[in-house]
């Protein structure tokens, strides 16, 4: 039996005349000798009546002071899919083939615990396989699982996988159905080498590598999630990424050594909304020490910092823009004390560094530093001047086996230099090249890139 | 992969990678240069200067940063030579250090864990290794420490991870 894993998303299922465009691809696979298994998301996107988002709107209206439990969450955020599934079956029905919805639970799913972002665990195929060779055509629940009983008295809890879970659930159910492979249908031909909407050239690519799809989901297209290729990259599945809304043959994911990529480049992509702040460290003997109670501080609270960068007398670094107000706040007036060990030539014991952000941003400094004056006789009080550039974007340049190549820096800076576009920061790993761009010049930048190094 | 049939048991597969870090990755024989850019001329216009030198040469490059005062980047080792000539001979003062070591602690979605990064300067202050330079991708954090200090602070980022000595792998080039 040649098992096909097709996942629709949310605006492929969203109103009658999608999901009967999606039937039609369901049909087709089944016509020709396939055993379909369909995965779909919640319908519709964010606004939408059954849509994830709505509902959990409903649950935090009822106290805005009061967070919903995570366990409650998971139950509510897995009705969208439930009646996406069923809503599905029953499109199914209509054109007379046996369609079966499952939830996640029913399709065999068992998460660990962590609601809002659990992991899959195990998958029981048996019941789908019996579905299988009766004919159904299974309707499965993405982004949903349940946990295993903790004893007999129990049935387990409803959980959600979190960030891409439907592709997550396509490509794990894949692997637990050994299927010959997984097809991800969106609103796009297929992976595609800059965002569609901003470079009308764009073209579709005919195959990529896991890592490739991987690196690009990551630096913010949303095609395929991370996990799902992760998932099939592990189990060397074929996965495809196709329009629910055309015929064109999309893109095949699959391993390095089957695609025949050795160097390319792969796509341009831009994702986030950042903040990057500056902290002036002067003396290169305490700057360690007091660069990692700043580290020691944001983690703490949760904040995630990147682009991390040294200078003999700064520290960079990037966080979400969602996060700033936290970072600020927990900066701004902060003391990191470093101990001499014993009194300098001026007698004192320490120096306290104290953070100060521009006028306006330094409410807790102002109030902070007048209170050090008391032991300035015995403590060095060193200001760290903190700067913030705020609203920029990472445009970054992904590609394959292609970083190694001398040039390709200096033809990125090249192209955003020569068209006035500021770099505040750049990062690199092996398969992409960023930089930290003014998010107005987001746009510009993916454009002339795209340009530069896919139409030159 | 999975051949369960109807009779099967269940699957029993481990689908998703274990969160959190789970490898570190040394590349050694790793040179650091700290190119200084004069105040007086356009910052950009120096720093593709730079750039160009080193790509007229052939050099890849690495872990590029931008500072105010200067452009910082890594290469390979064996192209130490030749980048400190032909950026001096494009005008520019360097100070370069070579036999440094590129430490990679690798995670899944390491964007999305708080706290990776104190763990791994306080792992390497630990070891008494100074931290040269750090870059950072989705997957992985990567320290530029010196090349001796590469075995301590290996072990002392195992500790700190709760890691096998089978999740430490090691390269000799630099090149990405």
């Amino acid at each position: 039996m040649n098992i096909l894993v097709q996942k629709f998303g949310g605006t492929s299922v969203d109103r009658a005349e999608h999901r009967d465009l999606a039937a039609r691809k369901v049909i087709k696979a089944f016509e020709a000798g396939y055993a379909p298994v369909v995965v779909v998301s919640a319908i519709g996107r964010s606004g939408a009546p059954y849509a994830t988002d709505t509902l959990v709107k409903v649950l935090r209206d009822i106290d805005a002071q009061t967070a919903p439990a995570p366990r409650e969450m998971d139950l509510m955020m897995a009705c969208g899919e439930i009646i996406s599934t069923a809503v599905f079956a029953q499109t199914l029905q209509t054109y007379g083939f046996k369609a079966i919805a499952l939830s996640g639970g029913q399709a065999g799913i068992v998460t660990d615990s962590e609601h809002g972002n659990a992991r899959i665990l195990e998958i029981r195929p048996q019941y789908i396989h019996m579905l299988l060779e009766q004919g159904f055509i299974p309707v499965v629940c993405g982004f949903q699982g349940v946990t295993q009983p903790e004893n007999a008295s129990e049935h387990g809890a409803i959980t959600t996988l979190g960030r891409g879970g439907s592709d997550t659930t396509a490509s794990a159910l894949g692997a637990a159905l050994g299927a010959v492979a997984v097809e991800i249908y969106t609103d796009v031909d297929g992976v595609k080498t800059a965002d569609p909407d901003i470079v009308k050239t764009a073209r579709t690519l005919d195959v990529c590598t896991y890592e490739e799809v991987a690196e690009i989901a990551h630096q913010g297209a949303k095609v395929v999630h991370p996990r799902a290729a992760e998932i099939a990259m592990d189990r060397n599945i074929p996965l495809w990424v196709k329009s629910t809304f055309s015929d064109h043959p999309g893109t095949r994911i699959t391993s390095e050594a089957t695609a025949g990529i050795k160097r390319r480049l792969t796509g341009i992509t831009h994702t986030g909304k950042i903040v990057y702040i500056r902290l002036e460290i002067e003396n290169a003997e305490h700057k360690p020490i007091v660069e990692r109670e700043v580290y020691r501080m944001m983690a703490r609270a949760n904040v995630n910092i990147f682009l991390v960068t040294f200078s003999p007398s700064a520290l960079s670094f990037a966080v979400p823009r969602t996060l700033f107000p936290i970072a600020r706040d927990l900066l701004d007036g902060m003391v990191v004390p470093v101990e001499y060990g014993e009194k300098d030539p001026s007698g004192k014991l320490a120096a306290y560094y104290i953070f100060k952000f521009s006028d306006g941003l330094d409410l807790a400094y102002s109030v902070q530093r007048p209170l050090l004056r008391a032991v300035e006789s015995r403590v060095e009080v060193v200001d760290v001047p903190a700067s913030v550039t705020e609203n920029c974007t990472m445009v970054s340049v992904i590609a394959s086996h292609f970083l190694g190549v001398p040039g390709i820096a200096l033809r990125i800076f090249e192209t955003l230099v020569k068209a006035g576009i500021a770099i505040h920061q750049t990062a690199d790993s092996g398969m992409s090249v960023s930089c930290l761009v003014p998010e107005s010049e987001a746009d510009r930048a993916v454009l002339l890139l795209h340009r530069t190094l896919f139409e030159d | 992969m999975a051949q369960a049939g109807p009779n099967n048991q269940a699957s029993n597969l481990s689908f998703e990678r274990v969160r959190g870090v789970n490898n570190i990755i040394i590349t050694y024989n790793v040179a650091h240069a700290v190119i200084n850019l004069e105040a007086d001329s356009s910052r950009f216009e120096r720093i593709l200067a730079a750039l160009r030198s080193l790509a007229n040469s052939d050099i890849p490059i690495f872990l590029l940063k931008l500072h105010s005062s200067a452009l910082t980047l890594a290469m390979d080792g064996v192209d130490a030579d030749r980048a400190q000539k032909a950026l001096e001979a494009s005008g520019f003062k360097i100070d370069l250090r070579a036999d440094l070591a590129v430490v990679a602690v690798q995670a899944d979605s390491m964007r999305d864990l708080s706290g990776v990064m104190v763990q791994i300067a306080d792992a390497l202050f630990a070891a008494g290794a100074r931290l040269f330079e750090t870059g950072d991708s989705h997957n992985s954090v990567q320290a530029l420490i010196e090349g001796i200090k590469v075995e301590s602070a290996v072990q002392s980022l195992l500790k700190t991870f709760a890691l096998e000595a089978s999740a430490v792998c090691s390269s000799q080039a630099a090149a990405q």
